[in-house]
């Protein structure tokens, strides 16, 4: 078991990326030649590289069942990057650097001796390449293989030594609360908390990091954050793709545990979350986890009026005709999964105390959208009268996360004409344009974040805990039928229960 | 994916004006504002509203700057939308009249290539105004009535900006920053002790940035990297040796290494003791650290091919903590091509050493001249630094100063570092780090960003200063 190191910082990296200079050490990514691996982890390691942000020594070890040489692996690098990274054209140059830094073993999980294997091949790195015994451990695997890759490390003593040894696994972490308690358990026999990173790759999108920034950096907004204020928040997380090559997973996860679990309820978490005293790991995680803890519970029999679950049909989106999920590869034909969710949730606290907060997740939408749109109350009193109004909505703020990254203001403003007659118009921040720097993708930042060893992006045990207690009453009240899943033709926003959840309380979603 | 602007390419807004007022251009770009608002809404959409990360302006002497920076601005501005002014400054020309032009280029559309950074409705406007006369030397009345309000004011002074005139400081006040190349000044050496006087002198919310600086970024970077580890920090109270190797003659090609040592200098709190200059470049210093300790500093020019003057070679860094000895060696790899510059005639100095190989820092050919120098420096330091350039004593400019812009500026920029660690017994770890090119677009876009309010900058730039000064 280790823990983070502390020191006092660096004072050659001031001024260099905020501080930012991560230590030497070996990544090993468990799964490296699968999908996750060559669609993010390796680009963005290269883009790393490219932002000068790797530094000497750091290698890349790739461990998978498949048997492949070094070169092969790096070949097969090399083709992903090029394909997926966010930079084009990929610079060759770099590339091959980045390349040379690359190392492959066949590990087959079940194997003890594979592991151990692995270790001298680390070891014989760590001594020629003077990484101090640093190591970062990627579980770039289906979920069900953490427990077996953590046991083994332990059993190897990979887990332990000079340096820091941390894990990284991806969502989602346990499948309900019980799950995920026992796995946090068996996780932090092998690794301490500090050395644990839960990635929720949403928390690295930079314009999730905004909200916060947009709520604690500015005294304008703050104090109308609150109940006061504040009419409605709703949360948008739309896809207009399918399950794609996902079928077997998807069908036994779902929405609900894919989406709302971790993204739909971070979100909320930071939107509502009470202002941290510092932008620290555990400042900032302490307070989302209270935010998660004052939600209120969906009991069963509450599910059927506060919760909608939809499954997608066969329709059209973006001009093609799509299949209906049950026709997707490797989804059972009689399927009971939703691929759409909505919910109405309460914060019970004093800040929050009567705002529903709608949530709002799904695939086979019109688009791809994700936004926190903040309603404000109407004006006491129509001081101009109902006609000139009537093109009046309320204020609103919208934070949109992807695509078109920014922050949208709705106010009322005087149409110029004679006499008086008012409409809403917007006011835009655009992320894209409004800065000299390039927006780097959610991985870079994570995958640089636990070099350094800052946590604050990561889901903390009791965070990750704590959304399961709100999910696991919504799933037993929906395996028994309550209510039935609503079926909707794909390039919609949904069934129509969606629409009527808030109807009945005299709102309507807003179409991103 | 990004979402494509609305409609079709539009042709380029264009307006110019011959012996105009600054109230015409005003005007004329208030009505150019209001067409490209008109040319961007639909029936049933209002305009979107302007966006601007800033006004940038350019100060240019000659023509070839005047086009570098309409350039330049142009290579900016498609990923940020902004207003660039180009003021080609030509006080010494007679009679007095200001020709402006504006060009808005359509707003940029967006493909899968050009990705995400253009999916905003990208608008820039490009002002130049060609001032002749003694209106040129009164810019802050000139581009004043001209700037976006709320966003930060640049000033990139393309050549060597005139230190300690009315007119730069008539310039500054106007300004969030001022953007030099302290590569491309002439008589650099005064010229950089004139920019570190500004520095040191300057308003509080001005911010200085040198596009050297950012060049000197891939070595900070990878200096700071081998102190990253924890285990390693205890290294930098026992850094005993610096050795730098640089191309060119003059004092003014050892102002990168001044300012990459007064870096180190002033994040570690070493004090200058005793400096000079001796014959071949060399130069050597000692500072204290902690109190007690001397750190040893050598420089010395080096012919390489591919270099250009001023450019480091070689960084080598040597030391002792806790019983470890410890070297680090970072080095522009011998097998970096570049373009052959065959406009910039015979190498205009004499090279005091020839190196080769990848481990080429000469240390100690370097430190084995510095001591032999080092007394004599000391004794005799007035006389020296000119005999050690072989210019007269004064100024030592490079001799062809307009060429030393030209090649720092060089598109083929590309970079490859090599680095060497040696800690305690164990074998050396070979690194190579390739870096892409970075033209001077991505170096004024790379500082801009940062806010041009570098303290780390200042604080070096004052410790160069004073190494410079002491030479």
């Amino acid at each position: 078991m280790s823990t983070t190191a502390t020191a006092a910082p660096n004072p050659l990296a001031e001024g260099l990326h905020d501080y930012r200079v991560a230590e030497p050490a070996l990544m090993v990514i468990f799964g490296a030649t699968g999908d996750l691996s060559g669609r993010k982890l390796l680009p963005a390691l290269y883009n790393l590289a490219k932002q000068r942000l790797l530094p000497a020594g750091f290698a890349v070890v790739g461990a998978a069942i498949d048997d492949l040489s070094d070169d092969a692996f790096r070949k097969r690098a090399s083709e992903k990057i090029s394909e997926f990274s966010r930079t084009q054209p990929v610079d060759e140059a770099v590339l091959q650097s980045f390349l040379e830094g690359l190392f492959y073993i066949k590990v087959d999980f079940s194997k003890l001796d594979d592991f151990k294997a692995l270790g001298r091949r680390l070891d014989e790195l760590d001594h020629a390449r003077h990484v101090g015994g640093n190591r970062v451990f990627y579980c770039a695997t289906p979920p069900p293989t953490y427990e077996t890759i953590t046991e083994q490390l332990k059993a190897a003593g990979l887990n332990a030594g000079d340096g820091y040894h941390r894990i990284v696994v991806e969502k989602p972490f346990g499948n309900d609360v019980k799950s995920a308690r026992e796995l946090n358990r068996m996780v932090q026999r092998v690794f301490h908390e500090d050395s644990v990173f839960r990635i929720d790759h949403y928390l690295g999108k930079e314009t999730v990091q905004n909200i916060m920034a947009f709520r604690f950096a500015n005294s304008i907004f703050e104090p109308i954050w609150n109940c006061h204020l504040i009419d409605s928040v709703q949360i948008t997380a739309a896809e207009e793709i399918g399950v794609e090559n996902r079928g077997a997973y998807y069908d036994k996860a779902g929405t609900l545990r894919d989406i709302v679990q971790n993204h739909a309820l971070q979100l909320l978490a930071l939107t509502a979350m009470e202002p941290p005293i510092a932008f620290e790991a555990n400042a900032v995680r302490d307070e989302k986890v209270k935010v998660l803890r004052a939600i209120r519970p969906i009991t069963e029999e509450d599910a059927v009026k506060s919760t909608v679950r939809g499954q997608y049909t066969s329709g059209w989106v973006l001009g093609e005709h799509v299949h209906g999920y049950r026709e997707e590869p490797n989804v059972a034909p009689g399927s009971l999964t939703e691929t759409f969710v909505a919910l109405r949730l309460f914060v019970d606290n004093w800040r929050w105390a009567g705002v529903p907060f709608y949530i709002r997740a799904g695939k086979r939408m019109p688009k791809r959208a994700t936004e926190i749109r903040v309603l404000f109350n109407r004006p006491p009193h129509l001081t101009f009268g109902r006609q000139a109004a009537q093109e009046l909505d309320p204020n609103a703020i919208t934070l949109r996360i992807q695509p078109e990254e920014g922050i949208s203001l709705r106010f009322g403003a005087k149409v110029p004409a004679a006499g008086i007659r008012l409409r809403s118009v917007a006011m835009d921040f655009l992320y894209a344009s409004s800065f000299l720097v390039e927006v780097p993708e959610a991985y870079e930042r994570l995958l640089l974040d636990c070099m350094i060893g800052d946590p604050t992006l990561f889901t903390r045990a009791d965070e990750v805990e704590t959304a399961w207690t709100l999910i696991d009453p919504i799933e037993a009240a929906w395996r028994e039928g309550r209510p039935p899943l609503q079926m909707y033709p794909a390039g919609t926003w949904g069934p129509n229960a969606a629409a009527k959840l808030l109807e009945a309380d005299g709102r309507e979603w807003h179409r991103p | 994916m990004a979402q494509a602007l609305s409609g079709p390419p539009r042709d380029a807004l264009e307006w110019k004006g011959e012996g105009v007022t600054i109230a015409q251009v005003l005007s004329a770009l208030t009505e150019f504002r209001r067409k490209f608002a008109e040319a961007q809404s639909t029936d049933d959409d209002h305009p979107h509203p302007r966006n601007c990360v800033m006004t940038l302006i350019a100060v240019a002497a000659t023509e070839a700057e005047e086009k570098l920076a309409q350039r330049i601005c142009t290579t900016i501005a498609v990923h940020h939308p902004s207003l660039a002014i180009v003021v080609r400054d030509q006080a010494d020309v007679k009679p007095g009249r200001i020709d402006a032009s504006i060009t808005a280029p359509p707003p940029v559309q967006v493909t899968e290539a050009t990705g995400a950074a253009a999916a905003s409705p990208a608008h820039y406007e490009l002002v130049t105004l060609q001032v002749r006369g003694p209106a040129a030397t009164h810019l802050a009345g000139l581009v004043d009535p001209l700037l976006v309000s709320g966003v930060p004011t640049y000033v990139w002074w393309l050549g060597t900006p005139p230190f300690g005139s009315r007119e730069l400081r008539d310039a500054l006040d106007i300004a969030d920053a001022l953007v030099v190349d302290t590569a491309g000044f002439a008589r650099p050496y005064h010229s950089f002790l004139g920019f570190a006087d500004t520095s040191a002198h300057a308003h509080r919310r001005l911010g200085m940035a040198d596009l050297q600086w950012a060049r000197l970024a891939p070595w900070r970077e990878s200096i700071a990297q081998f102190f990253a580890p924890v285990t390693r920090r205890p290294f930098l109270s026992g850094i005993s040796e610096i050795g730098i190797d640089y191309a060119g003659a003059g004092r003014g090609n050892r102002i990168p290494s001044a300012t990459l040592v007064g870096w180190m200098a002033s994040a570690l709190g070493w004090k200058l003791q005793r400096a000079a200059g001796g014959a071949g470049g060399i130069v050597s210093a000692q500072f204290e650290a902690d109190g007690w300790r001397i750190v040893d500093v050598a420089f010395r020019s080096v012919v390489k091919a591919g270099l250009v003057e001023g450019e480091i070679s070689t960084v080598r860094i040597v030391g002792t903590a806790g019983g470890t000895t410890f070297r680090l060696s970072i080095a522009r790899a011998p097998e970096r091509t570049r373009r052959p510059a065959p406009d910039l005639g015979p190498v205009p100095f004499q090279h005091q050493h020839s190196t080769g190989g990848e481990d080429d820092a000469g240390m100690e050919i370097a430190q084995r001249k510095a001591a032999q120098h080092r007394e004599m420096a000391f004794q005799n330091r007035d006389s020296l630094h000119h005999t050690a350039t072989g210019d007269p004593p004064g100024e030592s400019a490079p001799p062809r100063p307009t060429v030393f812009v030209r090649e720092r500026r060089r598109a083929d920029n590309s970079l490859v570092l090599l680095t060497l660690i040696d800690i305690g017994g164990a074998d050396t770890l070979r690194h190579v780090q390739r870096i892409e090119s970075n033209d001077d677009a991505s170096l004024l876009v790379e500082l801009l960003a940062m806010g041009a309010h570098d303290a780390v900058f200042a604080r070096s730039l004052a410790a160069g200063a004073g190494l410079m000064r002491a030479l």
